[in-house]
């Protein structure tokens, strides 16, 4: 029961809402919130995996109990941030009612795709996270955020239209074998070998499509700069820690089910996707100069990544999961500093921005932590998950996308670090003088910062179990 | 041949190369009808609560709730008749008609037996890729939500003819719901879209605005 009060809680909070004197205490009611639903998302994590319930739409098993672990803490970061900016910042108090509300809604439909047991209400609540995230990337009087929040709107609606379409297709594929389709994923494990027609064949590559598109994946990708860009830098983090993870764990899904029947689909099709997108992403990386572009860049290209690993698959799967956690720590750490050097200095050029050591020492920090972590140095998990999918990648043959991957993944470390590296260690421009950074201010950064580098140096043996169960699950034959 | 594919094909056709919002709008609407009145055809008499709402998604909500939702927004901007959803020359019909080809040849693969479903089939693919040729190839936000809702649609139509689509009336209501939002939204984004300029100079003012 207590998963079903991971969606339920916050999808009353939203509504609670409505009552105005419940609004005056918006930002109070999101991380009371989000701090009962981390406790309930570890209640669940610790618990052991349940079968279908709720008439078989609702299921708890290894992969929503990793995730459920992961996003709601992320959640929690968030919103003692918004909590804290509206504190010292009385600006932003205007509005903040509409943003908690959407907020939690976006957080109730992210439990719900993680806990479903269904695919077309998996589909439905993916569907109501980009309804909920769409009208929070738009900023009051600045036109260019409502351009992005359209385009990732009409992207988000094309990718899930693709996947709507290969389920679809998948369905008919079972028809065609005069059998009753199913879209309940437990059921569907027993005739997915009826899949094994053109029909499922092209329904499987629609919603590797889809999915991908929905990650930032080439060929459609360019949504994801724009509105992780233009987008307030919590809604950055909500896209790019939480949704991200939440349309991962379908493509999941759809690799664990379908990958015996169409293992070469699968392989080529995510490999392409993934290669093609780190090619992109550093070309991109190197001509930018926006500080958000550049880590919006930096998402393409570990979607990219992870994209390459889901393909490959057995030995990646570990790696990959590691890889896929710590990401999204990185990410909203990263969002999180780059909104708090944006609100300081009044710019995204990063050729505006140095010293931030001497200026910012947190935000300083935390940016320099983050960059280590986003190209994958040690300790940080990323390190250890980049390892393996390269193992796994010389492991399988795979040598061309070994030498591309490592060819890029140099180039990108050389473009990061050019430019980030001055803002962090450079001389400061300016003599500012700002006010005090607070603990608070702090926290769920610091709190992040404590999940990577557990990740990268001592995974607790529950975790670990939950990542080899998980990864047992992708690894395929 | 269903009379009735055939008109939904020429209905998909013809509003690319009659180039007005109107035109385009109208095609939607048509579209939206002619699957309510295919789905009739196909279900001879809805009996379940799902079947009637399945009729009303289709010929009520995709037959002009959507259509007129975008038309009272064009309508009150007195936007000027001429718009093209692919590029007026040749080499753009050609594609277009291609895929029309490319569509049925698609369907035969995909279909054992010739006849309704293979044409179906066809038709669907053909609004699929014609919607994803719009969205290639214009970049006005009006036009990009005509080749989304036209894919929408083809979609539909790809359901209509799975033979075992009774769903559960709850994820029925949850799709039209989702759709019902779509809908408003777009007619949201149409309206601050062709309202406000949007530019650089506007941007970098606000670069200084607090954010979350």
């Amino acid at each position: 029961m207590s998963s079903l009060a991971l969606v339920l809680g916050p999808a009353m909070a939203s509504l609670g809402l409505g009552i105005r004197r419940l609004r005056a205490r918006a930002t109070l009611i999101l991380v009371a919130t989000a701090l009962v639903a981390t406790v309930l998302a570890y209640v669940s994590a610790l618990s052991p995996s349940t079968g279908p319930f709720l008439a078989g739409f609702v299921r708890v098993d290894a992969t929503s109990r990793l995730f459920l672990a992961v996003i709601n803490p992320i959640f929690l970061g968030i919103s003692v941030y918004v909590w804290n900016r509206v504190a010292t910042t009385p600006a932003l108090e205007a509005g903040i009612g509409r943003f908690v509300a959407l907020a939690l809604t976006f957080l109730a439909a992210s439990n719900a795709v993680l806990l479903a047991n269904h695919l077309l209400i998996l589909w439905i609540a993916l569907e109501a996270t980009t309804l909920t995230a769409a009208p929070l990337i738009v900023r009051r009087g600045v036109p260019a955020s409502q351009l992005a929040s359209f385009r990732y709107f009409l992207f988000s609606s094309i990718a899930l239209a693709l996947v709507m379409l290969g389920i679809i297709c998948l369905a008919r594929s079972i028809e065609a074998l005069e059998l009753q389709p199913t879209f309940f994923l437990d059921k569907l494990e027993s005739v997915a070998g009826a899949c094994a027609n053109n029909w499922g064949k092209l329904g499987l590559a629609l919603m590797i499509l889809g999915l991908g598109t929905k990650l930032g994946l080439a060929p459609m990708y360019s949504w994801l700069p724009e509105a992780y860009d233009q987008a307030p830098p919590a809604v950055t983090a909500l896209l790019g820690a939480i949704q991200f993870n939440v349309a991962l764990v379908v493509l999941l899904r759809v690799v664990h089910l379908f990958r015996p029947v169409h293992p070469g689909l699968v392989t080529f099709e995510l490999v392409a996707m993934g290669l093609v997108s780190m090619v992109v992403s550093t070309v991109s990386i190197i001509a930018t100069r926006n500080m958000k572009r550049l880590i919006a860049y930096a998402s393409i290209n570990h979607a990219g990544v992870i994209a390459i690993g889901l393909g490959i698959g057995k030995t990646a799967s570990y790696g990959l999961l590691l890889y896929v956690v710590s990401n999204a720590f990185i990410k909203a750490i990263l969002f999180l500093t780059a909104g708090k050097i944006k609100a300081h200095y009044l710019t995204k050029d990063t050729r505006q921005i140095a010293g931030l050591l001497k200026e910012l020492p947190y935000s300083g920090l935390f940016l320099m932590v983050g960059t280590f972590a986003l190209l994958g140095f040690p300790p940080f998990g990323s390190f250890f998950g980049e390892l393996l999918i390269l193992s796994a990648l010389v492991g399988s043959g795979h040598l061309f996308v070994f030498a591309a991957f490592c060819v890029l993944i140099t180039m990108t470390f050389v473009a990061t670090g050019r430019t980030i590296f001055p803002m962090i260690w450079g001389e400061p421009r300016h003599s500012h003088t700002w006010p005090r950074q607070t603990f608070l201010s702090a926290l769920p950064k610091l709190f992040f910062l404590f999940a990577l580098v557990v990740l990268g140096i001592y995974i607790p043996p529950v975790v670990n179990r939950l990542v080899q169960q998980v990864a047992a699950s992708v690894e395929g034959p | 041949m269903n009379p009735l594919l055939v008109a939904l094909l020429g209905v998909l056709l013809i509003p690319l190369f009659v180039a007005t919002w109107r035109s385009s709008l109208f095609g939607l609407g048509c579209q939206g009808v002619l699957m309510a009145l295919i789905a009739r055809q196909l279900e001879s008499t809805p009996d379940t609560v799902g079947d009637w709402l399945a009729l009303v998604d289709l010929g009520v909500v995709r037959g002009f709730v959507a259509p007129l939702a975008l038309y009272g927004v064009l309508r009150a901007r007195k936007t000027p008749g001429r718009n093209d959803v692919i590029p007026p020359n040749l080499l753009s019909w050609t594609i277009a008609l291609g895929m029309v080809l490319m569509s049925f040849s698609f369907a035969e693969l995909l279909v054992a037996d010739s006849g309704e479903q293979e044409t179906l089939v066809a038709v669907a693919a053909t609004g699929v890729l014609l919607g994803f040729l719009v969205l290639a190839t214009q970049s006005d936000p009006f036009s990009q939500m005509i080749g989304a809702l036209r894919i929408e649609n083809s979609i539909a139509l790809l359901e209509l003819g799975d033979k075992h689509h009774d769903w559960p009336l709850a994820i029925q209501l949850g799709l039209l719901a989702v759709f019902l939002v779509t809908i408003a939204f777009f007619r949201g984004y149409l309206i601050t879209l062709t309202s406000r300029r949007v530019g650089g100079v506007e941007e970098s003012a606000s670069v200084g605005e607090p954010t979350l």
